[in-house]
C-alpha cells in the first residue's frame, strides 16, 4: 500500500505526462481502464492551463495560431509546471520557453512579444502603491542626490527589443483593421509597461530614458543611472529626466543611500 | 450552528443569508456593480484577486453592496507537505480587507514538491489522509481565524485502498477540527454516478448540524469506452436529476445559504440569476426548514 506522499507524488508525474504504472496501480478501474480515469483529470489540468496561457498571451496566440499555441502551451505545462495557485501568475517564463522552443525558434519576434504580453500581464495585477510625494526629498542634503535610490511604480517594465513589437501587438488587437502590415525592417524598440488607472499601457521611450529608467528600477542610485544614459546621449539633461519621473508618479518610495537593492 | 433566523452563525458574527446567490465571475463585474441588481449574496475564488489593481478594487465595491463568501481552490487541505505559509497569508490579508461572512475550501489536493496541479484532486480516505487533513485544516482556521466550511469534492475514480466513505470522513473531520462542511449536492450525483453509491444514502450520512452552505451547478456527460462519466464542468443548467437531491437535501439537511456556480460557457447575468431563483422557490417551499438540524 502506497503512502498519501507516494501517491500524491505519482499522480503529480502521472498527470504532467510522465510515467502512471504508479498510480494507475493505486486506483480502481471500475469498468474503465485507471489511465482512462487519470486522463479526466489530466485533461482538466491541461485544458485550464492552457486557457490561462491564451489569456496571458492572446497576441502569441494569434501570432502562431491557436492549434501551434496549444501545443506550446503542452509542451510549456509539461516542463514548467506551476508553483502556485494563482492563475494569472502562471507563465512568467513562457517568453523564455519560446525562444527555446525548436519549432517556433524562426519567428525571432516572438518571444519579445510575449514579453511585452506578459509585462502587460503583471502591470495589471501589480500592487497597488501611492506615489510618492517629491516634498519628502526636500530635507535631503544636496550632495547626497547622487547616492539617491527610488523605487519605481511596481507595475513599471522596461523593455528593450530589437524587432518592432509595439507595432506587432497593436496591429494584432481584435479591433485592428486586419489590413495592417507591420515591417520589421523598421527596427528595434524601447518601451515602458506600466499600470495607468484600471489600464495596463505601454508606450516608446527614446534610448537615454529608458536606460535611465531602466537603472533606477534595477536599483541603481541616481549619479549611476545617470551615467548610463550620458553614455548613449551626452546631452541628457538629467534635471528634466528626474522632474520627469515625478511628474509620471514613478517613484513610490525612496532610500537616501546605502547598497544597492532590488525593486520588485 | 443553525440560527431560527435568516442568518446561520456559528460565533455570533455574520453568515450569509439563507437564500440562493450566485459564484460572481469577472465577465458580470461591471454589470452587477453598475446595474446593481437583487441578489442575495455573492460568492468568490479569493485567488484571483490576490494581487493588485482593478480586480481588488471592484471587490471592495462590491462588499459593501453584497455579503461575500470566499471559496478557495487552492489551499490544498488534503497536500501532505502541508499548506504553502506564503498562499495562506496573501489569503488572510484579503480576508482581512474584504471580511468575507464565510470562507470554504474543498476536500482535495492540488500541491505536492512545490508544483501546483490547478485541480481538486481525489485523496484515498484512510487514516493516514484524515490526520493530513485535520492537520492542514487547523493551520488554516488559526491562521484565518475563523472556522471554514470543507466541501465534497467529484469524484472520477476511487482508490484501491480507501475505507472510510467520504461523508464520514467529512463529519469525523469536523470533530476533530471543528470545521464546518459545504455540501455540494451537484457533486454527490457526480461522484455517486460515476463511483456506482447512492447518493441519498450519502446525504442521510452527513450531519445536518455540520452543514453550513449547499452548492448547486450543472455537469457535462462524457463516454469514455461505452461508460457514462459525469464531468463537474459548472457549464449549463441545474441537471433535473441534481434539483431532486436538493429537494432531498434541503428535507434531510434544512435550508441552508445556497449557491448557483457557473464557471464554463458563461452565460448571460439574467440567466444565472434566474437559476438562482429558481433555487430560491426549493428553499422557499421547503416546509419543515431545519427539522433535521436540531434533532441531529
Amino acid at each position: 500500500m502506497l503512502t498519501l506522499r507516494e501517491i500524491q507524488a505519482a499522480f503529480s508525474r502521472a498527470l504532467l505526462g510522465g510515467d502512471e504504472t504508479l498510480a494507475s496501480a493505486a486506483v480502481l478501474g471500475n469498468g474503465l481502464a485507471p489511465g482512462a480515469r487519470l486522463q479526466i483529470y489530466r485533461h482538466h489540468v491541461f485544458t485550464t492551463l492552457t486557457a490561462g496561457l491564451r489569456a496571458s498571451y492572446p497576441v502569441v496566440c494569434r501570432l502562431v495560431d491557436g492549434r501551434f499555441f496549444d501545443y506550446a502551451a503542452d509542451h510549456y505545462i509539461r516542463s514548467h509546471p506551476p508553483r502556485g495557485p494563482c492563475l494569472f501568475e502562471y507563465g512568467a517564463s513562457f517568453p523564455e520557453f519560446l525562444a527555446e522552443f525548436e519549432p517556433c525558434r524562426h519567428l525571432q519576434y516572438l518571444p519579445d512579444v510575449a514579453r511585452l504580453e506578459w509585462a502587460l500581464n503583471a502591470a495589471i495585477h501589480a500592487d497597488d502603491v501611492e506615489p510618492l510625494d517629491p516634498a519628502q526629498l526636500r530635507g535631503l542634503p544636496e550632495d547626497s542626490l547622487a547616492l539617491l535610490m527610488l523605487r519605481l511604480d511596481p507595475s513599471l517594465t522596461i523593455l528593450s527589443s530589437r524587432w518592432p513589437i509595439d507595432r506587432i501587438v497593436r496591429a494584432n488587437q481584435p479591433e485592428a483593421d486586419p489590413g495592417i502590415v507591420v515591417d520589421l525592417a523598421v527596427g528595434g524598440v524601447q518601451l515602458e509597461v506600466r499600470r495607468i488607472g484600471d489600464d495596463a499601457v505601454f508606450r516608446a521611450l527614446d534610448p537615454p530614458t529608458s536606460a535611465f529608467r531602466r537603472a533606477l528600477a534595477e536599483g541603481h542610485c541616481l549619479e549611476e543611472a545617470a551615467a548610463t544614459a550620458l553614455a548613449l546621449d551626452d546631452s541628457f539633461d538629467l534635471a528634466a529626466a528626474f522632474q520627469a519621473l515625478f511628474a509620471e508618479h514613478l517613484p513610490v518610495d525612496f532610500a537616501p543611500s546605502g547598497s544597492r537593492r532590488e525593486n520588485g | 450552528m443553525v440560527a431560527g433566523g435568516e442568518l446561520i452563525t456559528d460565533d455570533g458574527s455574520s453568515g450569509v443569508p439563507v437564500a440562493a446567490g450566485i459564484g460572481l465571475r469577472p465577465r458580470h463585474v461591471e454589470e452587477i456593480l453598475t446595474t446593481h441588481p437583487a441578489i442575495p449574496w455573492l460568492e468568490i475564488h479569493p485567488e484571483n484577486y490576490l494581487g493588485g489593481g482593478p480586480a481588488g478594487r471592484a471587490l471592495e465595491q462590491m462588499r459593501r453592496d453584497y455579503p461575500l463568501s470566499f471559496h478557495a481552490v487552492g489551499l490544498s487541505l488534503g497536500s501532505v507537505d502541508g499548506v504553502d505559509p506564503r498562499h495562506l497569508k496573501r489569503l488572510r490579508v484579503l480576508a482581512e480587507r474584504i471580511e468575507p461572512a464565510l470562507i470554504s475550501e474543498h476536500l482535495s489536493w492540488s500541491t505536492t514538491r512545490g508544483v501546483y496541479l490547478n485541480h481538486l484532486l481525489p485523496l484515498p480516505y484512510t487514516e493516514e489522509s484524515l490526520a493530513v487533513v485535520c492537520r492542514n485544516v487547523d493551520q488554516v482556521q488559526t491562521a484565518l481565524g475563523q472556522r471554514v466550511l470543507v466541501e465534497n469534492p467529484s469524484l472520477y475514480l476511487r482508490f484501491r485502498y480507501s475505507p472510510i466513505p467520504e461523508p464520514e470522513f467529512l463529519n469525523e473531520l469536523s470533530r476533530r477540527t471543528g470545521c464546518g462542511l459545504l455540501c455540494d449536492v451537484n457533486n454527490i450525483h457526480v461522484t455517486a454516478h460515476n463511483l456506482g453509491l447512492d447518493p441519498v444514502a450519502y446525504l442521510k450520512t452527513l450531519q445536518p448540524a455540520l452543514v453550513g452552505e449547499i452548492h448547486l451547478a450543472g455537469h457535462a456527460r462524457n463516454d469514455a469506452d461505452g461508460q457514462t462519466i459525469l464531468i463537474d464542468d459548472h457549464g449549463s443548467r441545474v441537471a433535473p436529476d441534481v434539483w431532486q437531491l436538493f429537494s432531498q437535501a434541503l428535507a434531510f439537511l434544512g435550508r441552508r445559504p445556497t449557491l448557483i456556480e457557473w464557471d464554463t460557457d458563461i452565460p448571460a447575468l439574467d440567466l444565472l440569476l434566474d437559476e438562482a431563483h429558481v433555487a430560491e422557490r426549493y428553499l422557499t417551499d421547503e416546509p419543515s426548514g431545519d427539522r433535521r438540524a436540531h434533532a441531529a
